[in-house]
């Protein structure tokens, strides 16, 4: 690397930079470590799922999915509609992409919302290797903080009734900032109108049959208007 | 929620299929361009998903504890104004949980 010229805080530390990544992971992996023992899932399942999926709201949302005990099928579909959103990821990092094969996998793997925009907002000239760093820092955070939730839910003797409300808190605060990054409000009022059909139709899989009903919904909306 | 086969082999799964949708972009881009509906779907699908979470969860907490839905109502409205106003995600989350659990375990 050059120094001839060189101005500005170019080689920042990729430590530094995951620190307000830090600060949101660490505390909602202890959330998804706490709620997953909770429900009677075993610690270590906790951690590989930090590990391998690395998904926050997919995470979140297979819980209650494993607890119904829903077929695999069923959660993988739920996992490709709540994750289709990191097709847009990719694009924008097309070109900054470290040239070795692991390397660059595993920056494809670890690219979640966070990592995603601490990665766009570094200097084209950050060298790769920063930001692969970046990328398992990061990941790292989040499985400490799984491990740590784990535990604490794991030594909890008896479960506090009410404390399962957390996950639903979750999924609010999740919904408020989709709701706030909305180009229509059309997706709530399927949403909406989805879930009681569902219920009425097939009361014991009315999350997948609401799931469903919003896809073809949002699909035949997109048909209509789009291509003509 | 103990059958660990049926949870790891979940696991592997899920971890499959996020990894393939994060690796979509980079190995068929010129796929993605004629199919740009695929973006759109992205775009719309999670804040009907999340939703429906919110909605299916919380329904399913009120049922489980036998209510009225009175104190789901209450702790709900808390954590979406306080999302709304303050953009402090554990914030909400930690007082409205707060609030679910002395109103289940005091009141």
């Amino acid at each position: 690397m050059s120094n001839t010229g060189a101005v500005g805080p170019i080689a920042r530390s990729p430590l530094l930079l995951s620190i307000p990544v830090a600060v949101g992971y660490i505390p909602l992996g202890t959330v998804f470590g706490f709620l997953f023992v909770q429900a009677g899932g075993a610690w270590w399942l906790a951690i590989a799922s930090s590990l391998w999926v690395y998904a926050g709201a997919a995470q979140f949302m297979m819980i209650p999915m494993l607890v119904a005990g829903l077929p695999i099928p069923t959660i993988a579909a739920a996992t490709f509609v709540i994750n289709l959103r990191h097709v847009f990821y990719g694009l924008s990092l097309l070109q900054s992409l470290p040239r070795h094969p692991w390397a660059k996998s595993y920056m494809v793997f670890g690219l979640t919302d966070e990592t995603y925009s601490v990665l766009t907002t570094l200097p084209p000239n950050t060298p790769a290797a920063t930001r692969v760093w970046v990328t398992l820092i990061n990941h790292v955070w989040w499985v400490i903080g799984t491990a740590i939730g784990a535990l604490i839910g794991g030594q909890a003797e008896t479960s506090l009734a009410g404390l399962d409300f957390a996950l639903v808190a979750l999924f609010a605060v999740l919904a408020v900032e989709q709701w706030r990054a909305r180009s229509s409000a059309k997706p709530l009022w399927i949403a909406i109108a989805s879930y009681p059909v569902a219920l009425i139709t097939w009361p014991a899989h009315a999350l997948l049959v609401a799931i469903a009903l919003c896809v073809l919904s949002a699909v035949l909306l997109d048909y209509l208007s789009h291509e003509r | 929620m103990n059958d660990n086969a049926y949870i790891a082999l979940t696991i592997i799964v899920m971890g499959g299929v996020t990894f393939a949708i994060r690796a979509l972009p980079f190995l068929g881009a010129r796929w993605l361009d004629k199919h740009p509906q695929i973006k759109r779907l992205g775009a719309f699908l999670p804040l009907s998903i999340m939703v429906l979470l919110t909605g299916h969860t919380l329904l399913d907490i009120g049922r489980s504890y036998g209510g009225n839905y009175t104190a789901e109502g209450i702790a709900i409205a808390v954590v979406i104004a306080l999302q709304w106003w303050q953009r402090k995600a554990l914030l909400s989350i930690g007082v409205g949980t707060l609030i679910y659990l002395v109103m289940r375990n005091v009141a």
